[in-house]
This record gives structure tokens, sequence and C-alpha cells, in this order.
């Protein structure tokens, strides 16, 4: 698995580095992300990227480029965690109640954060520690954060908490753009790098790609599972907050089904949910913008929005059939 | 990832294994039941009614059909089918529409069954033609096929007064009439699968399918009878679906899939193949199908219901994990 963030000039390496570069997932993603790009242009027209329009899908993607940066970890590390999309609605959920009781952002947000850790400690506590099926065990934990967002949301199904300094935080632009959409394009950027050139990165991959090799080269696979799965956990809470500060309120509907969205859009960027050791945070982010271009433009030309899940669906099949024409697990 | 193809682990799973296996499991269900009944009953008398009876077995009967399928395409080997959602509704969209054409109950269960079977034939040609693991096929194919769905149509239901809506309505032997072909078919299946040539296949694929293989069973005809048959299943647990809903809509099976992927793994139907016994259904259905009434008595919100349903999952999971990394040391 190489990527274009790879160092290009050193010696014989080179052309290889570049033919892989050329073929890997990211440069597919990168096609389709400019593909994507294009069609906005010449059907929507100039409007498409305006600053005013990139800012909207900007505003929307914040989330999902969060909780897609760290969840990657987890697909890197050979483990898929079904339950961020709950984990969101419930960190929301939390962290609007602490703010309603009275409590200052910042100790609820670090509760809040605990919290999620917790649980994503007891996913690992499942599937690193009894070897349960990571699929079906976070699927349990995603409906069980369900029950449990619910339930702190109460009968009314939504708790306000309004906060204008965090508000005016959350939607603060810098050049045009929303500060938090950088940020999050600045995350993704820090995470390719922690995967592609720093030795915690390689002992990632290493186990995503061959846990028993990676054994006998000395990685512990258990700690770097667990920590995957913890810092899957902390990115679905991270993103939970952000989503209450941005509403000013944590409803039913939060974070519901966002798992199955992150999941298609990274692996239509490069990830897989089977396999360890594939996959790169831009190529996800990529998707993830790849797909919310592709929301905007039908958006913008007023056609029903189920059209999207269509052509997820349709791109979702296409890169994994991809990933397994450039080496993948062919299913027999 | 112990998803992928368990080639080098785990012997051709032997008939009689399947057979017996399972009975440790059962002893265990069953206690488990026991005691949740127990609790709700000393907590609350009236808990043990017919009135909870009816309530339970009325909750099996839909779950209980759509373990069948999910459990055939688990012990085959492929895992889990995800879009088990859509392909509910796609055939309970067609047993609508045929009985609204005034159609008799067989034309209507016989066109959802095929309706079902046609769409488990869809995921199986992409699954053995793209040589794609099912979980993401039907992970797309339940997104692409849920949001077609809903551009198809908003709301649906039975003609109130048509033969299937009172069948849905109608009870047999104190008990909802739609409880006893999901019994039969359990029963049946339980029976057939470790004492049939097809259904030996089926173990045969799904515990080690190069061995399978190397003893001259196809595995593209496998896959695609067991994707076919479990889709056929999903197309009769439309037909009592549709016969007891009301007006459903694209979404409305959505909340079903966890039960069903939860229920055959506490039957000891093992997602890494090959492993399991169709019986166990029954008391694991049951079993999960007891708990809303339960905390109903207990005086807990429904809410909370997923709380316990999630927490048994990933418990019934971990025991799965555990007892899969001692077989195969």
């Amino acid at each position: 698995m190489t990527d274009v963030t790879a160092a290009p000039a050193r010696g014989p390496g080179l052309s290889e580095d570049w033919r892989a570069a050329l073929t890997g997932s990211v440069a597919s993603i990168t096609l389709t992300f400019i593909v994507v790009v294009a069609i906005g242009w010449f059907w929507v027209g100039p409007k498409f990227l305006s600053f005013g329009n990139i800012s909207i899908i900007g505003t929307f993607v914040i989330v999902p480029l969060i909780v897609g940066a760290f969840a990657g970890f987890a697909l890197l590390s050979g483990v898929v965690d079904l339950s961020i999309g709950s984990m969101v609605g419930f960190s929301s959920a939390l962290f609007a109640l602490l703010l309603s009781l009275g409590w200052d952002p910042a100790s609820a947000g670090a509760v809040t954060l605990l919290a999620c850790l917790c649980f994503g400690g007891i996913n690992a506590i499942a599937i690193v520690g009894f070897g349960a099926e990571p699929i079906a065990a976070t699927l349990g934990m995603l409906v069980a954060l369900r029950g449990i967002a619910w339930v702190l949301l109460g009968s009314q199904g939504s708790i306000f908490a309004f906060n204008l300094d965090m508000f005016n935080l959350v939607s603060m632009t810098v050049g045009g753009l929303p500060l938090f959409f950088l940020l999050a394009i600045a995350l993704t950027l820090v995470a390719a790098l922690v995967v592609t050139k720093t030795r915690v990165g390689r002992h990632i991959r290493a186990v995503g790609g061959d846990d028993k090799a990676a054994a006998r080269a000395g990685i512990s696979v258990k700690k770097v599972r667990v920590a995957a799965l913890l810092l899957s956990a902390f990115g679905a809470g991270l993103g939970g907050i952000v989503y209450a500060a941005q509403l000013g309120s944590a409803a039913r509907a939060t974070g519901f089904g966002l798992e199955f969205q992150v999941y298609a859009a990274l692996m239509i960027g490069g990830y897989s949910i089977l396999r360890g050791g594939v996959g790169n945070p831009i190529g996800g982010a990529l998707g993830l913008l790849a797909v919310a271009g592709v929301s905007n433009i039908l958006d913008l030309k007023a056609i029903s929005p189920y059209f999207v899940n269509i052509i997820v669906g349709l791109l979702l099949l296409a890169a994994v059939l991809l990933d397994r024409i450039r080496g993948g697990d062919a299913y027999e | 990832m112990s998803l992928n193809p368990a080639i080098e682990t785990a012997p051709p799973a032997a008939p009689i294994k399947a057979r017996l296996g399972g009975w440790g499991t059962g002893l265990m269900l069953l206690a488990v039941w026991l005691l949740l009944i127990a609790a709700t009953s000393l907590y609350r008398p009236d808990f043990f009614s017919h009135q909870t009876m009816l309530a339970v077995t009325f909750t099996m009967a839909v779950v209980g059909v759509l373990a069948i399928g999910q459990g055939i395409v688990a012990m085959s080997g492929g895992f889990i089918d995800l879009s088990q959602p859509a392909n509910m509704i796609l055939a309970s969209l067609v047993a609508v529409r045929l009985s609204e054409a005034g159609m008799p109950l067989a034309v209507v269960i016989v066109g959802a069954i095929l309706a079902g079977m046609l769409w488990g034939a869809f995921n199986a040609a992409i699954i053995v033609f793209a040589k794609l693991n099912p979980v993401i096929v039907t992970l797309a194919t339940n997104f692409i096929g849920l949001a077609a769905l809903f551009l198809v149509f908003q709301l649906a239901e039975v003609p109130i007064g048509s033969e299937i809506y009172h069948f849905g309505r109608a009870s047999f032997l104190g008990l909802p009439a739609i409880f006893w072909p999901m019994l039969a078919l359990v029963l049946v299946v339980g029976f057939l699968v470790p004492r049939t040539r097809y259904g030996r296949r089926m173990i045969a694929v799904g515990g080690n399918r190069a061995a399978a293989k190397a003893r001259g069973i196809s595995l593209k005809a496998t896959r695609f009878a067991t994707f076919m048959a479990a889709g056929g299943f999903v197309g009769f647990a439309a037909v009592l679906f549709a016969a007891t809903a009301g007006p459903f809509n694209p979404g409305s099976a959505n909340t079903l899939q966890l039960n069903i992927i939860a229920g055959v793994i506490l039957a000891g139907i093992s997602l890494a193949g090959g492993r399991g016994n169709f019986w166990m259904l029954l008391l694991s259905v049951g079993f999960l199908s007891t708990i809303p009434t339960s905390l109903v008595f207990f005086g807990l919100s429904s809410d909370t219901q997923s709380i316990f349903q999630g927490f048994i999952l990933v418990i019934a999971v971990a025991i799965d994990g555990w007892r899969a990394r001692r077989a195969t040391p």
C-alpha cells in the first residue's frame, strides 16, 4: 500500500513509488474526486466552486472528517468499529445534557470524551480480549449506545443546549472557509503523516496487513488494536461534541446511520472494512469529500437525495472491485 | 482478520458435530430464558399470562424466519447478509401489490418468496462473479435497494379485509397464526440441514471451503443456492411482516436487523461458518423476543430495550469468539 505522500526522490525507489502512486487507491479516489468536481462545475456552474458553496459542503463534512480520520486507524489495524455512529449520538447527548445542567463546556467535554473511551474500552475487551467478531460486537455496541443516548435525551427526544461562545467558535471562518473544516483537513494531514511516516503508523499497518507476521516481528498486536479502538471511540466522541456545538442541541437523529455513511465513503477512498493495512487518511478524506460533493450537486439540482445512496452504493461496489483487482482478497 | 476466508483453520465440519454441538448452547440459552421469565414473574406475577405468550410468539414469527435465512448465510461461510431489510421490504411490497390485485393468499406467498429468491440471486451474482465479500456486497445492495424502494413508494399496507390481512390477525391453538409456519420451518430446516446432501454441502463449504472444493463441491453453485434459499426465507418472512405490520415504509425493517444477527449468534451458529444447529434458533429468538415484554413489566421505557439487546449481542459475540479461539489453537 503506497500513497501520494510517500517520499518521491530517493534513488532507485523513485519509479516504483510513482508507479504505485499512479495505480494505488489514492490515485483512483483522486480521480473520482476530480470527476465529481468537474461534473459539479459543468453541470451546476461556477457557483459550485464558490467560497459560499464550498463552505456549505465544508460545514457538512466537518464531523464525518473528524470521525473518519480516527476510525481509519481502527480499519488500518484490521478491526472495524461500527459503533461510531451511535457513539457520536451518545456523545452529543451526554455533552448537551451536562451543558444543560450548568456544566462549563471544558469539563463537560472532558467527561464526555472519557465516557466514550470507556465504551471504546468495552469494544476492545470484547474484540481483542475475547476474540469477538468486530463487525458483530460493535454492531451490538451501536444498538446499546443508541439506547443509552435515547435514555439520556429523555421523553422529549432532544436536549437544547445552546452555548453562544461555542457556536461562535465552530462557525468561525478563516479566509472564507469554516475554521473547523480547515482544522479537520489539518487533522487528516497529521493522521496521514502518522500513518505513513512514523514507526507507530508502520506498526498499525503491519498489524492490519498480517497480524501473525507483525507478532513475529515483535509488535504487540493486542496493544495496537486496543489503541486503535480507543482512538476510534475518541474521534466519535469529538465528533459528537462538535455536532452539539454546531446545532446547539442533541436529538435522537444525531449520528443515526453515520457509521454506514462514513465507512462507505472511507471504502470508496481506499480503506477496507474487512482487511487491515490498506488505505490512507488522505484517500479517506477525499472519499468523504467526493460523497459530500455528489450530495451537494444533487441538492443544488433539486434531485431526490435517495439517489445519493444509490450512487454511493455503486461507487462502493466499484471501489471494492478495484481493490480486489489491485490485489485484495478474492472471495470464493 | 477473522472474517477473511478461514482456509487453513477448522477441519471440515463433521455432520455429527453439527448435530450434537449445539446442545450445551441450548441448555445455557434455556437457563437464561427461564431466568428472565422467573425474574419478571417474581416482580410482576401477572407477567405469566396468555397475553405475554401472545406477545412473545407474535414477535418471534418474523424474527425467527429471518433468522433462518441469516443462519443459512452464516453457516455456509457467507458471514452476514446485511441486505435483509431491503430484501424484506421489496418482498413485502410485492405481497401488498399482489393482494391489492385480489390474488389468493397462496399466490401472494409464492410471489413474495420468488421476489426474495430473486434478490438473493442478485446478491449471489455479484458475490460470485465479482468475487467480492458478501458483507460489503450486501451492505451496498441494502444501501441501493432501500434508496430505490424509497423512490418507488413511501407507505404501503395490505388491503383491509384481504386474505393476508385476516391471516395476520388469525389465531390457531391459542397462538397467533403467523407463529406456526415459523415453528414448522425452524423444525424442518433444523432437521434437514445435517441430514441431507445439500445441507451437508452447505456446512462443508462454510467450515472449510478449500477442502470442500477439493472434494468436488462447486463453490459457485453452493453460494447461489444458499443466498437464494436465504432470500426465499426473507420473502416468506415478508409475508408474515406485511400481514401484521400495518402501514410500513422502506425503513420499517431496519430495526429488525440486529435482533436477527443476535439470535443467530446466540443460537451458536458461528459467523465463521460451518457450525450450528437451527433448532437453537427457537430458544435464542424466544429469549430475545421475551425481553421487550419483560422490560415493559419492569416498567422500563422501550429505549432501554436497545441497551439490553445491544449488550447481550456484545456478550454473545465475545463468547462466540472465545469458543472459536479455543477450538482453533
